[in-house]
């Protein structure tokens, strides 16, 4: 959807699913690596300040993934996806305060319960075409934060809400009994990240991926070649609504304290500016997203500088990737900095005055 | 950057430029008290040594608020500050400094934790003087607490007003529909229809208001509106519907919702429909009060947790007005709502701290200073009814006596001097016992 | 449940909020008629308009010049926006067009609140010499605010609608809305026709953002989001007519204010626009084909 419709590229068949491509061990290694430093060497780098701002970022990732299988993998708009979370937090708030389960299994459950509250709403929705399935989905997040702000989040009260507007302190979400401190948190968070980043690999290697390739490309060619569109469709949504849902029940350990606050509409629209900016085809484009969702506004307010203006960055990066490079900034960076490689190989083996008959680039 | 799009491009670059340009310019607000006195005479007496500028090593102070579209608490912090470079410019606290470090947030639990522990691990601020935020007291109680910090705060949230370790200067927004409520009882009106934001802990806030009606055999009815508010019609004609001809309409909205309902009912000739308007401290602005028709006059009654600023003339009011003009109004620091509640809040809290750290003797860390602050009591601001304190209490509500004001042609007069909360609020019924002040009878 | 007095005052209300949603709807309509874009920024270029205008009173502009400029701000931005950015998308499909428009809303959502910080206890308000005055109906209170709101709604939508059908230019717009490259190829001059859906829509928004400012709230957030409200009649109309736009824009207004006097539903009003809305679609959705991968109207 994001890419320019060009029929000569419709034509070309895919084959890059089965043959992995070149430096496929370089890549895996390196990410290996990192993962392994963000796990073990970085919480102790970071102050607690920085630390926190990372666990957004992994929780926000984990949000902009679901996104980008909806966006990037199968060309569906979704403007309510903070609502999704939304409902995530819930259900494992009032589960934590409810029950006495393990963390991991709450998790699980709200990630679920989420999976089914999505694709509830996603089957009517599935109907219609992508500019009417966004603004759909704008105005079922905008009723449900009316419902929101009405029914509050669980603080550990009774009944179905789990909601007590009266309470003169209010107690905290527990988090799990081997990850209580921030930094264990932290960790605990870019585990759970990894397992949901996993998932949608699996999910994109194999059946359900191409299925979603096919029918990014043309739907009607894709129903030509037998593939149940609706189902696999379906799927994507289920998919990215359990790994929201699994995303907001690590919010609610995080944050401690809900509210409905934390959730406004206006939220849904940068998500996907940044998982737009950021690359909704490329998973690292989702880690991406959480940088420039979580991290930036962290680093800005410990600096002094308003938030409105990573805001209005979000909004001329939406224009800009729209309109030049579609396949955002995890797509683009890479082959930027490679062309000023290359720009400035070409400058060093060239003497001096021969520099200025280099590319512009 | 390729073909046709470097058009794009460049307006792009040209607007964020602009906005820049414009931003550099500063908001064009109108209400600002710009004039700045060049003698330091005046405001020295903030200090202990006047025209001495501290040169020791630092105090570091620290406070969290609120400040996103639509709510921003930021002048409470920036007059505290203002207070602080004063003090800095008249000999410090016994030679030091302060540093204040203002952390902003955006009603984030996250983010509030967050900022928590920078002051602490980072900054490693001795007190927490100044926080204003509408959550964050929740989230940061038990933390603080944990640390040894014993807040002065400008208090929203139900933790500020129920904890051990955190003492407001205000009253928040309970106690002060509380003050709003029971000045309508006293009023005599026949029903009460109290309507305020819908944010988490409306039934606690609801609560005192509707103990003191229940006391008073006057019938409630409790609203919620949800924020910011679009339709200011409806609700006003809701509200006067539901108050009858001698009923009273409580409001416990912020500025800007509460002035959005009050010109619908003005609009539709709806002020007179009922025996009175009454409103939490949010409405006690002049602004308001300016934006306000003649009809408004005796007919709205705003709880004033401070003291009114126009008609008293004390030599804490007078330094508080010089501070401001002469620190507060520029820089980025800009206390941009002038005279008010708010920066009259700023300047107490600031006015206590300074009051603790200069009874100190030996060196200043977290326990010392939280210490002294711990034993503020009967402590003259000149700025509230009481005297403050803080104390060794399992809870803090240490200003619990208002004014109520009203509208005078544009400016906010005072209806009603010092007036005790009523402690038919089990809250405040229970301070008062642990405080160990008697009261008058409710 | 309340009597049919207490209901009387929320009609009219509702009517005027009506009228002003049905302004905002026909805006959007004619635009995404013309040029194939939701408007999503049409909320945030009128409120923006409206901050300058309370801004330029305050610093002692006559009042209607101050408005002037608000329309033509609105006039302005909007014709710039699609003036650049409308070719650079010309060929993509209209979610993609909505999504850049989510663009400027956030540029300038950002901006406003540079611009006008939000401090202390400043409130912000605009005023109109409609405020004030009024009749009775009844026993309800009318404003001339409210009659203004219903008014320009009634009149805007009527122009809008004999404009499309009866002008060179309109006739040229409802062509594009058709096929823009058949109707380029019939020599009509299609950058001209888009620039002036742009610039009208845009003036709209002006407009708009003035009337809401003053019987909503000078608000930078409640005014940019409230145009989801306007959406949604227009996605009632199915973004195509302009009478129906008009009808579903009264019937929310109506049925948003009248469930205020409601107990029982009273705090979920707000939701009015959106519930109706997403029904709205959800049965358009039923009568779809759906094998056109191509963006249809």
């Amino acid at each position: 959807m994001l890419e320019t419709t060009d029929v000569t590229a419709a034509a070309r068949p895919r084959l890059t699913l089965h043959r992995p491509p070149r430096g496929t061990a370089v890549r895996a290694a390196v990410t290996a690596v990192l993962l392994l430093f963000v796990l073990l060497a970085l919480p102790q780098l970071l102050s607690l300040y920085y630390v926190d701002a990372m666990t957004q970022v992994a929780v926000y990732a984990v949000v902009s993934l679901g996104l980008g299988v909806l966006v990037g993998r199968v060309g569906l708009v979704s403007l309510g996806q903070i609502a999704v979370l939304a409902v995530g937090a819930w259900v494992a708030a009032r589960l934590l305060f409810a029950t006495a389960q393990p963390y991991p299994l709450v998790l699980l459950e709200s990630g679920v319960i989420t999976m089914g509250a999505g694709t509830i709403i996603g089957l009517p929705a599935l109907r219609l075409r992508g500019l009417y399935l966004a603004l759909i989905t704008l105005m079922l997040a905008g009723a449900f934060s009316i419902v929101l702000a009405t029914t509050n989040f669980p603080n550990g009260g009774h009944g179905f809400l789990g909601y007590n507007g009266k309470l003169l302190q209010i107690p905290p979400i527990r988090r799990p009994s081997f990850a209580a401190t921030d930094p264990a948190y932290f960790r605990f968070a870019v585990v759970v990240a990894i397992i949901m980043f996993a998932l949608v690999f699996v999910h994109i290697r194999t059946r359900p991926g191409r299925a979603w390739a096919a029918i990014r490309q043309s739907e009607p060619a894709a129903l030509a070649a037998g593939i149940n569109a609706t189902l696999y469709k379906l799927w994507a949504f289920a998919l990215a609504s359990f790994v929201t849902g699994v995303a907001g029940g690590v919010y609610a350990g995080a944050a401690h304290y809900l509210y409905s606050y934390d959730f406004p509409a206006q939220n849904s629209i940068i998500l996907l500016a940044v998982v737009l900016m950021g690359g909704a085809y490329n998973m690292w484009g989702a880690v991406v997203a959480g940088f420039l969702s979580q991290f930036l506004p962290a680093l800005l307010n410990n600096w002094g500088v308003s938030n409105d203006w990573l805001t209005i960055l979000f909004g001329i990066g939406v224009v800009q990737v729209l309109t030049t490079a579609p396949r955002g900034l995890a797509d683009q960076f890479p082959k930027d900095m490679a062309r000023l490689g290359r720009l400035i190989v070409r400058l060093i083996r060239r003497p001096a005055p021969a520099a200025a008959g280099g590319e512009a680039s | 950057m390729y073909g046709r799009s470097w058009k794009a491009h460049a307006l792009v670059a040209l607007t964020a430029m602009g906005i820049a340009a414009l931003a550099g310019c500063g908001s064009s607000s109108p209400s600002s008290s710009s004039k700045s006195s060049s003698t330091t005479v005046s405001t020295s007496q903030c200090g202990t040594k006047p025209g001495v500028k501290a040169t020791g090593t630092p105090i570091a102070l620290g406070t969290i608020v609120t400040d996103q579209p639509g709510t921003s608490f930021t002048d409470i912090p920036y007059m505290a500050q203002a207070y602080f470079t004063c003090v800095n410019d008249n000999g410090g606290i016994n030679g030091h400094p302060i540093k204040y470090y203002i952390e902003t947030e955006q009603t984030n639990p996250t983010q509030i934790a967050a900022d928590a522990r920078q002051l602490v691990d980072t900054d490693h601020v001795v007190a927490i003087v100044g926080n204003t935020s509408i959550i964050e007291c929740s989230i940061d109680s038990s933390y603080w607490k944990q640390q040894g910090y014993d807040i002065i705060d400008s208090g929203i949230a139900p933790e500020c007003y129920s904890t051990s370790n955190s003492a407001a200067v205000n009253m928040g927004p309970r106690y002060s529909s509380d003050g709003a409520v029971q000045y309508a009882i006293s009023q005599h009106v026949s029903k009460i229809v109290f309507d305020q934001s819908n944010v988490p802990g409306t039934q606690y806030i609801a609560a005192g208001p509707n103990a003191l009606a229940a006391a008073a055999h006057t019938p409630i009815v409790d609203l919620t509106e949800n924020v910011p508010i679009s339709n200011a019609d409806s609700v006003a004609i809701s509200e006067v519907n539901q108050a009858g001809p001698d009923g009273a309409v409580i409001l416990n909205f912020t500025p800007p919702d509460a002035l959005v309902i009050l010109k619908a009912a003005q609009t539709l000739g709806l002020a007179d429909k009922v025996k009175l308007w009454g409103c939490s401290t949010p409405c006690n602005t002049d602004f308001l009060a300016q934006s306000l028709g003649a009809q408004w006059n005796s007919k709205l009654f705003v709880n004033a947790e401070l003291t009114p600023p126009d008609v008293t003339n004390t030599s804490a009011m007078k330094l508080y007005k010089d501070i401001l003009a002469q620190y507060g109004s520029s820089g980025p620091t800009k206390v941009s709502g002038g005279i008010g509640s708010f920066s009259q809040m700023g300047f107490t809290e600031a006015e206590i701290a300074v009051h603790a750290l200069e009874g100190i003797t030996g060196p200043y860390t977290v326990a010392s200073v939280n210490k002294a602050i711990r034993e503020v009591k009967d402590f003259n601001t000149g700025m509230l009814c009481q005297l403050w304190t803080y104390g060794n209490y399992p809870l803090h509500i240490p200003n619990n006596e208002d004014y109520t004001v009203t509208p005078d042609n544009g400016k906010m007069v005072t209806a009603q001097g010092c007036t005790q909360i009523s402690a038919v609020d089990p809250q405040i019924a229970a301070y008062r016992h642990a405080a160990g002040v008697a009261g008058l009878a409710p | 449940m309340p009597s049919w007095q207490e209901f009387q005052p929320f009609i009219v209300t509702g009517l005027a909020l009506g009228g002003v949603y049905a302004l905002s709807g026909v805006g959007l309509v004619v635009l995404y008629q013309a040029t194939g874009v939701v408007y999503l920024a049409f909320g945030a270029v009128g409120a923006m308009g409206a901050l300058i205008t309370f801004s330029l009173i305050a610093a002692g502009m006559p009042h209607w010049l101050a408005w002037l400029v608000c329309l033509a701000f609105g006039g302005a931005v909007t014709l710039a926006y699609g003036m650049v950015f409308g070719p650079l998308l010309a060929r993509r499909d209209a979610l993609v067009k909505a999504t850049a428009t989510l663009g400027l809303l956030l540029v300038l959502f950002g901006a406003m609140d540079l611009l006008w910080t939000t401090s202390g206890g400043e409130v912000r308000s605009l005023t109109l010499p409609t405020d004030s005055g009024g009749f009775s109906l009844g026993h309800v209170q009318v404003t001339w605010t409210q009659v203004l709101g219903l008014g320009v709604g009634v009149l805007i939508a009527g122009a809008t609608a004999a404009f499309l059908r009866y002008t060179k230019l309109g006739t040229a717009m409802r062509a594009m809305a058709n096929d823009r490259e058949i109707t380029a190829t019939l020599g009509v001059p299609v950058r001209r026709v888009e620039a002036a859906a742009w610039l009208g829509c845009g003036v709209l928004a002006g407009v708009a953002g003035l009337l809401l400012a003053d019987m909503v709230a000078l608000d930078a957030t409640t005014l940019t989001f409230l145009v989801i409200s306007s959406l949604a009649a227009a996605l009632i109309a199915r973004l195509r007519s302009i009478a129906f736009t008009f009808v579903a824009a009264i019937v929310i207004g109506l049925v948003q204010n009248m469930l205020v006097p409601i107990p029982a539903v009273s705090s979920y009003n707000d939701m009015t626009p959106f519930v109706l809305a997403a029904v709205a679609l959800l049965v358009l959705a039923r009568r779809q084909v759906m094998t056109r991968s191509r963006e249809e109207t």
